[in-house]
């Protein structure tokens, strides 16, 4: 390669990949909503797997016939003596059957659904005669219908023959047969536990029982406790590696892949869509070159959401050990230049985004498949997977979350992976070169069939419309979800992880047993939840998350509006900074009201005897608690406001009427409160009520800096000042302690929800809507005065 | 500058699309190829400017062959269609920058020749806006602005006034003399015959993948006997196209 030819092949890659992070969004078509909403269930349907091996929590009885018994032929006497003497034991494993701390010790068992034997704590016996013992016919029939997966043949008379063979050696030894069924993998592992366990502890009973000699190690196994995991620095150690192993992982892989495939979709095959990619092929940029930015910004777009998933679990310091850290992103940043290679190379072959999405999708499969059997075998892996690409990549970044990380495999699986990539990277030029994958589609051709499709209102169209609005309507809605979600998992995850390791914990999940309804459980998580609303650590993550979701937002209000810098993002986020005067007018107009209207609803409780001031309830010790509890109430309102009226009014408002956006915005608001402890009917009509107060009063002033501080001002005082709870959440440090009357009515009060679940806030917040209507009307009437 | 020699091109191996094609275009000329929609000739353009390889025959450019010489070739030409081809949520001011990484051109001069060239089609007002906030008319100017950024001495231009409007339609051919005039060789494709009438110096009709007459429009008028430059054209075609059945 000459020297000018090196320097444009550099320049050429380095700009093709720096046009993914243009302020103006990456070169190519995006790809289509319906293509996001299948992304979006596909992803959802695979969280859920992922999540349904946190096993303890979730309803496998929805999912799986519990198939648990054996049917026993010809017992002897022993075997049923034994059945009754281990029954106490089998009654406390089938207690723990799903409790954490047998999660705990078969983690490595995990596979789909019902995945978890528990070796034969909730084995019922049925017990049969038959005097042939390889009539697999009947003993099928028998399993069938009794819900067995395992028979046990005993040959008739086996007491006597092994009590014969105690006095004479030379006499042959009596076989136990086993059958089971093969309709699931999983009886095979569930027949061998048997075997394993219960078998073998019936042969140490006999011994016992009988005064016979241990004859081996192996065959004088222990049977007391054998799953017990009482001791907490062990049980804490396993929960990190159970989440280090099998769930980090896995998350990082579906982002990981997603991330490409939106990136890497969106540009060869996106630009051929469009037409823009023959301008770059006809520039003196080489083919390789072109491939190689391509790949480079796929990869960098694809690390970007990959390193910020992992956060959550780098954070918690358990992982953070020999050094593992730097192994985990190694391994991360190879895998995703494995992935964006194969993005890449799909985008290569196809001319359309949904065409090659559609191609990504088996690939996605695959690798999702891979992880699986990643999860399976992580118990029993061979050393040899840790050197092969993806599976290496898979037990890598487990290890690595897990503490351990190991050299040769990182080299020597990065190594492969590379190489791969390398191939899959070569072919892609190779294509490049072919006009097949170059000239996608005469355009004259294009044209007409572009015209065809617009010229007339077709059926097709009609419904394109109506699914893209759909589209539209559902992305606004997860989007703010997704920023909850994850701010909020930034706070919370280090705080359950350290939960689990306490003593409540294990009170917690006893409790969890017996609660049958979705209510309870939110109920018990809120429990929780009120826990750590006195920790000043949480509130303090907690005010972390709340700054980066405004942050989010308003990055975001930025992409989607398209604004040249962030002032301008900014004021269209509903928080114009360009007049200092006024903003802090507003906002201090703002909290005056707030903390007015929460003590005019606090006044109407008071009168109506309600509640009842039972005195001060303000002592040193919540002092921090106090003050990290407001500084926290501040990004909190702020954070709500950005979210539900700042960002999401004008953007609904670019589809739909100012008036369903107003009301679709306050729908949404109330809903997303209605995970909170106590929520009630009245509850979410209340908070849609506040909701629209205060998008009337962000109408009324074009920004949100009054109704940032309303809210800020309302929470607060509701909660660390009046000491109510607040849309069910239990503030911990109040100036005032409060009380329910004795004859206080929920419908008044709202219950465990708080003020914001009861009529008074009800009436308040009309009688504010009153007058802000009253006021938007007159200032409208004014303008219009004002044009006559 | 432009040589094609005996150009053949099949899709499949039923139907040939170019039927043997040659001709040559020097310097300071502009050549145009005329023809009916499916004649052929959006074909012909991309396998000129390397877009396809021809099934058989040689195309030559600048004294060079696409298999041995290809970037230097793109270095040569500058191909543009109608068919707009710019990057909708981008803005003109990044692609000019982003386009002039890829062609290489000299980071203090890509200032200079931004502001020449936005000054000329008047996009300065439009240059920090979203391309698709932006009128077909200015689409195309903005198009042309980025495509010869490299001043390539050969210009390809496939159908260059499809679908403006006669504003823009002007600008575009009063810019093609200009570039004429400065010795560059272009080639255009269209079937507007005004337009060919007013710019090309000489004139090629290809009919179902042939060139069945080439010359200057005078010429052509003449050899049919015909008035007008278009009633020549309905002639010619006539004669040379067989109804498939």
């Amino acid at each position: 390669m000459s020297n000018g030819n090196r320097k444009i092949w550099f320049r050429g890659a380095r700009a093709i990949a720096a046009s993914f992070f243009k302020k103006h969004g990456q070169m190519g078509a995006q790809a289509p909503g319906s293509t996001f909403l299948i992304s979006i269930g596909f992803v959802a349907v695979l969280s859920l797997m992922v999540l349904s091996w946190f096993w303890w929590w979730f309803p496998y009885h929805l999912f799986s016939d519990e198939v648990y018994d054996v049917v026993v032929v010809n017992a002897p006497q022993s075997f049923i003596d034994y059945n009754q003497y281990m029954q106490k034991y089998r009654d406390m494993k089938a207690r723990d059957y799903g409790s954490r701390t047998d999660w705990l010790s078969n983690w490595g068992h995990m596979s789909f659904f019902k995945y978890n034997y528990d070796g034969y704590g909730w084995t019922k016996f049925i017990y049969k005669e038959n005097s042939a013992l390889y009539d697999f016919v009947t003993f099928g029939k028998w399993m069938r219908e009794n819900d067995a997966y395992l028979t046990v043949v005993f040959p008739e008379g086996f007491d006597e023959s092994v009590s014969a063979r105690t006095k004479d050696h030379t006499l042959p030894k009596p076989d136990i047969l086993t059958y089971y069924r093969t309709n699931s993998i999983e009886y095979t592992s569930m027949k061998n536990d048997f075997i394993d366990e219960y078998l073998h502890g019936y042969q140490d009973y006999m011994r016992e029982q009988n005064g016979w000699a241990y004859s081996n190690v192996v065959d004088s196994r222990i049977i007391d406790d054998p799953m017990d995991f009482s001791n907490t620095e062990e049980g804490h150690s396993a929960i990190g590696d159970t989440l280090g192993r099998t769930f980090a992982p896995l998350l990082l892989f579906i982002v990981v892949l997603y991330a490409s495939m939106s990136a890497g979709t969106n540009v060869i095959a996106g630009q051929k869509e469009l037409g823009t990619f023959t301008g770059i092929l006809m520039t003196p940029v080489p083919r390789s070159a072109i491939i190689a930015g391509n790949l480079l910004g796929v990869t960098l777009k694809t690390l970007i959401p990959s390193f910020l998933f992992a956060i959550p679990f780098i954070i918690v310091p358990y992982y953070w050990k020999h050094g593992a850290l730097i192994y985990l992103i190694v391994h991360i940043i190879i895998l995703a230049i494995f992935i964006s290679a194969m993005t890449i190379f799909i985008s290569v072959i196809n001319d359309t985004v949904v065409s090659a999405q559609t191609a990504f999708l088996p690939v996605f499969l695959i690798l999702i498949s891979v992880c699986v059997t990643c999860i399976q075998n992580a118990t029993e892996r061979e050393p040899f997977y840790l050197y092969l690409p993806v599976y290496g990549q898979f037990y890598g970044i487990g290890d690595a979350l897990a503490g351990h990380a190991e050299i040769p495999g990182l080299i020597a699986c990065s190594f492969a992976t590379l190489a791969l990539a390398f191939v899959v990277v070569l072919i892609s030029e190779k294509l490049l070169h072919n006009e097949r994958y170059t000239v996608s589609i005469d355009p004259v051709t294009a044209k007409e069939i572009k015209n065809a499709r617009t010229g007339k209102n077709t059926v097709m169209d009609v419904a394109d419309k109506i699914t893209d609005t759909f589209v539209f309507t559902v992305r606004e809605t997860i989007y703010p979800l997704m920023i909850l979600g994850f701010c909020q998992m930034i706070a919370i995850v280090p705080m359950v992880i350290n939960y689990m390791g306490r003593a409540e914990y294990s009170q917690f999940i006893a409790d969890l047993k017996s609660v049958t309804t979705v209510t309870d459980i939110m109920k018990k998580t809120f429990e929780v939840i009120g826990i750590f609303m006195g920790n000043p650590i949480f509130l303090a993550l907690m005010t972390v998350a709340y700054v980066l979701m405004i942050t989010a937002c308003v990055i975001r209000t930025k992409v989607v509006f398209h604004k040249k810098d962030y002032k301008e993002a900014f004021a269209t986020a509903g928080l114009p900074l360009s007049k200092p005067g006024k903003v802090i007018r507003d906002y201090l107009i703002g909290l005056v009201f707030g903390f007015l209207m929460m003590s005019s609803v606090c006044l109407i409780l008071k009168l109506t005897g309600q509640i009842e001031f039972t005195g001060l309830g303000f002592s040193k010790d919540l002092i921090p608690v106090f003050l990290i509890n407001m500084l926290m109430w501040f990004p909190q309102g702020a954070s709500e406001e950005v979210l539900f009226r700042g960002y999401m009014i004008p953007r609904l408002e670019t589809r739909y009427k100012r008036a369903f956006a107003v009301f679709f915005s306050s729908l949404l608001f109330s809903v997303f409160h209605s995970l909170n402890a106590g929520y009630t009917p009245l509850a979410s009509v209340n908070l849609l009520l506040i909701a629209v107060l205060f998008a009337l009063i962000y109408l009324k002033t074009g920004n949100i800096w009054m109704t940032c501080a309303m809210h800020t001002a309302w929470n607060l005082s509701q909660g660390n000042v009046y000491g109510l709870d607040v849309s069910g959440n239990v503030a911990h440090a109040a100036l005032i302690n409060t009380s329910h009357s004795a004859g206080a009515k929920d419908v008044v009060t709202g219950g465990a929800f708080g003020p914001e679940g009861g009529l008074a806030v009800t009436a308040v917040t009309l009688v504010c809507m009153v007058i802000v209507i009253v006021l938007l009307v007159r200032s409208r009437n004014l303008a219009r005065n004002k044009d006559a | 500058m432009i040589r094609v020699n005996d150009v053949h091109k099949s899709y499949t191996k039923e139907t040939e699309t170019i039927k043997g094609v040659s001709f040559e275009i020097g310097k300071g000329t502009i050549f145009g190829l005329l023809g009916p929609n499916g004649a052929g000739k959006t074909t012909l353009m991309q396998i000129i400017a390397t877009l396809m390889k021809p099934t058989s025959g040689t195309v030559e450019i600048g004294g060079m062959t696409p298999e041995k010489d290809l970037l230097k070739i793109h270095r040569l030409i500058g191909f543009l269609t109608t068919e707009i081809k710019l990057d909708p949520v981008s803005t003109p001011n990044d692609l000019f920058d982003f386009f002039a990484d890829l062609y290489d051109i000299p980071k203090e001069e890509i200032k200079q020749r931004k502001e020449k060239a936005f000054e000329r089609f008047g996009i300065t007002p439009f240059a920090k806006r979203r391309i698709s906030e932006l009128s077909t008319g200015m689409k195309q100017k903005i198009s042309i602005a980025i495509s010869l950024l490299h001043e390539p001495p050969i210009i390809i231009f496939d159908e260059p006034t499809n679908g403006l409007d006669i504003l823009t339609s002007r600008q575009v051919t009063d810019y093609l003399k200009e570039l004429r005039s400065e010795g560059r060789c272009i080639l255009l494709s269209t079937h507007i015959f005004s337009v060919a009438e007013e710019l090309c110096d000489e004139v090629a009709i290809l009919v179902d993948g042939k060139i069945v007459a080439q010359g200057t429009v005078e010429e052509l008028i003449k050899l049919s006997g015909e008035k007008s430059f278009e009633d020549a054209f309905f002639k010619i075609y006539v004669e040379n196209h067989k109804e498939e059945k």
